[in-house]
């Protein structure tokens, strides 16, 4: 019944202006994967292409072996979850859970008896034959959610289906999600501006930008190691640091920075490290540390408390740094320091 | 002091409805009744006489069709074009209601007279028709309920159109790609998405149009004639030319009553229709 979806080599224009250029992605049977990034980054457009409100100008879309570029949406037979609910207001929450029953020409007793069901599962029942103006945000986004699975759709797609509750529901919600698609097995697409989110549900994630796809991985991999420094800068790693190795000793590489500070660094811990690269760092994983020792020298500016900690704006030449440092020791705007990377919370980011 | 200065502020309104529209339809009603002792009706005597001349009754009957015909065609007619234009780019959907509207820009006895040139003996319409060899003699159209239905249908469209693109274009387009994602093409779309949202705007403007061509004068008057006579022209020639005051009164009573019921019933139709609709 699910289905892998396919996306090869797509480009798509609103008007003249091109919004996605070349994309390919494919997502396996079964497989949730997240499509992430600011707006404008070609992350609904996508969507909105699988879903056939929009043409592609070149490429194809396949889900398992059917080729769906041409087909108009209403034969594509995927479940779509919206931002804004988009539930019928003039129908029933039953009616409207029934709706793509009907389409399918499924009998009404039959139809009735699945829409409550589903209804059932995602805990609406009693509210079956209210009308959606009378529910709260949550229960909307249930309805739409029983919507687009009693159809038993090969593909599940969501379109930021969470940015209109608030904090604590979203949390719920996505725990929701996550467990009806894994107990239906469903391929799902997600698309959202949430990296909280997107990590959390996703079994993959492609983080997006400019209508490219910048770096497709488990959410482990992306967050310890960012394939480039678009991807390192939107997961929280501020500081990107150009460093060229110097000496080679084993697995012990020495590399300096453009001012000539020394940092020591270990391929074991860090993976093959080419000769010119960039480390990035979080604030978390760049130490203060007195002066005198191994590291980059560095003047404090601005200090801010973070609760678990004070956070400094730092210079180290002409780098600028941020660091975070403990609540035993506030250090003043001024006060020079030597920053240390802890290789634990560090990627190696090769030149692009 | 707020009361005060609200009942204030409304009173202008209030006394101009009260003096120039409620005393004067109270006094209307209250002349179109007989009395009590007179006839086998007593009261509403003068009604059991309007309902037992056919004349009248054929009247009340035509005024019926016409405006029944005008609603419908003006809808079906109205809906389309609005359809359309609510899915046109902003800067062409303005020019579309624009050219739409044109023809409330002119006078309903200018137009009137228009409608006689084209359907007159020898008229434009005829003129067309005979040379194309269509008809072989010039075809009556003037004086018939076609002449009036078709110079209401008209004037009607452009008020249905401007109500319905509103209606249509505050309809989402998320819920049509919703329905179409759950496997409704686009003409079950319109019939189980935008028709029944469309519902609220329907009954606004059947409403408007059959209570304004049930009550309209000059357009049957021009092009219908006495040969077509509706309430609006009847209830001129009683209290203007036979000075029957009690007959007129009971005339227009009967026009108020129908529009009342009228708007009472579509409201029930709206809201059995699509819940939604108040």
């Amino acid at each position: 019944m699910t289905q892998a979806l396919t996306i090869d080599r797509i480009t798509a224009h609103y008007g003249t202006t091109k919004v996605l250029e070349d994309l390919s992605l494919s997502v396996a049977e079964g497989e949730l994967v997240s499509l992430l990034g600011a707006s404008g980054c070609g992350k609904t457009t996508t969507l909105r292409l699988v879903a056939g409100f929009l043409q592609p100008t070149a490429g194809a879309i396949r889900l398992g072996d059917k080729d769906l570029t041409r087909l108009p949406a209403h034969q594509r037979d995927i479940g779509l979850v919206f931002q804004n609910y988009a539930l019928f207001p003039h129908l029933t929450v039953r009616e409207n859970v029934a709706f793509g029953l009907k389409q399918r020409k499924v009998a009404g007793p039959e139809r009735l008896k699945r829409a409550d069901a589903m209804l059932d599962r995602v805990g609406l029942a009693h509210l079956a034959d209210r009308l959606p103006g009378a529910l709260s945000g949550g229960q909307k986004q249930r309805v739409a959610l029983a919507r687009a699975l009693v159809i038993e759709p090969p593909l599940l797609m969501f379109d930021e289906p969470l940015s209109n509750l608030d904090a604590k529901l979203r949390i719920d919600m996505r725990v929701e999600i996550r467990q009806l698609q894994r107990a239906n097995g469903t391929t799902a697409l997600y698309v959202t501006h949430d990296q909280e989110e997107a990590f959390s549900i996703s079994d993959r994630v492609a983080i997006m930008h400019q209508g490219r796809i910048m770096q497709l991985d488990t959410p482990e991999v992306l967050y310890q190691r960012p394939a480039n420094a678009f991807v390192a800068n939107f997961v929280g790693f501020e500081n990107l640091i150009p460093l060229q190795v110097t000496t080679r000793n084993g697995a012990e590489i020495t590399a300096r920075t453009a001012e000539g500070a020394a940092l020591t660094l270990s391929q074991d811990q860090l993976g093959p490290i080419p000769d010119a690269f960039t480390l990035a760092t979080r604030p978390d994983g760049l130490q203060v540390t007195a002066t005198g020792g191994a590291g980059l020298p560095a003047t404090l500016g601005l200090r801010t408390y973070l609760g678990r900690a004070y956070q400094y704006q730092a210079r180290a030449g002409a780098l600028s740094l941020t660091a975070n440092g403990p609540l035993s020791q506030p250090l003043d705007p001024g006060t020079a320091v030597t920053l240390v990377p802890n290789p634990e919370q560090c990627a190696i980011l090769k030149p692009e | 002091m707020k009361r005060l200065a609200g009942w204030m502020l409304a009173s202008p309104a209030t006394l101009a409805i009260t003096f120039l529209l409620v005393i004067p339809v109270a006094i209307t009603v209250g002349l179109s009744f007989g009395s009590p002792g007179q006839g086998d009706w007593g009261i509403v005597q003068p009604y059991a006489d309007f309902f037992a001349s056919g004349f009248r009754r054929n009247v009340l009957w035509r005024t019926f069709t016409v405006a029944g015909w005008v609603t419908v065609i003006s809808l079906a007619a109205g809906l389309a074009t609005a359809y359309v234009v609510a899915r046109c780019p902003p800067w062409m959907k303005s020019t579309l209601i624009v050219l739409a509207v044109f023809p409330l820009l002119t006078g309903v006895v200018v137009r009137s007279f228009a409608w006689l040139v084209l359907l007159g003996r020898e008229g434009m319409v005829n003129q067309v028709l005979q040379a194309t060899g269509l008809t072989d003699g010039p075809v009556a159209m003037l004086y018939t309920q076609g002449a009036v239905i078709v110079a209401m249908v008209y004037i009607f469209v452009p008020l249905m159109v401007l109500v319905l693109v509103g209606v249509l274009e505050n309809i989402p387009e998320d819920l049509l790609q919703a329905s179409s994602s759950l496997g409704a093409g686009p003409v079950a779309g319109f019939f189980q998405i935008t028709l029944p949202l469309a519902v609220p705007g329907l009954i606004v403007g059947a409403v408007l149009v059959f209570t304004a061509s049930f009550t309209s004068y000059a357009t049957p008057h021009l092009l219908g004639g006495t040969r077509q006579m509706m309430m609006g022209t009847f209830l001129q020639q009683r209290a203007l030319v036979a000075f029957d005051w009690p007959g007129a009164a009971v005339v227009a009573a009967i026009m108020l009553a129908v529009i009342v019921a009228t708007v009472l019933v579509m409201t029930r139709v709206a809201r059995r229709l699509n819940p939604m609709a108040t």
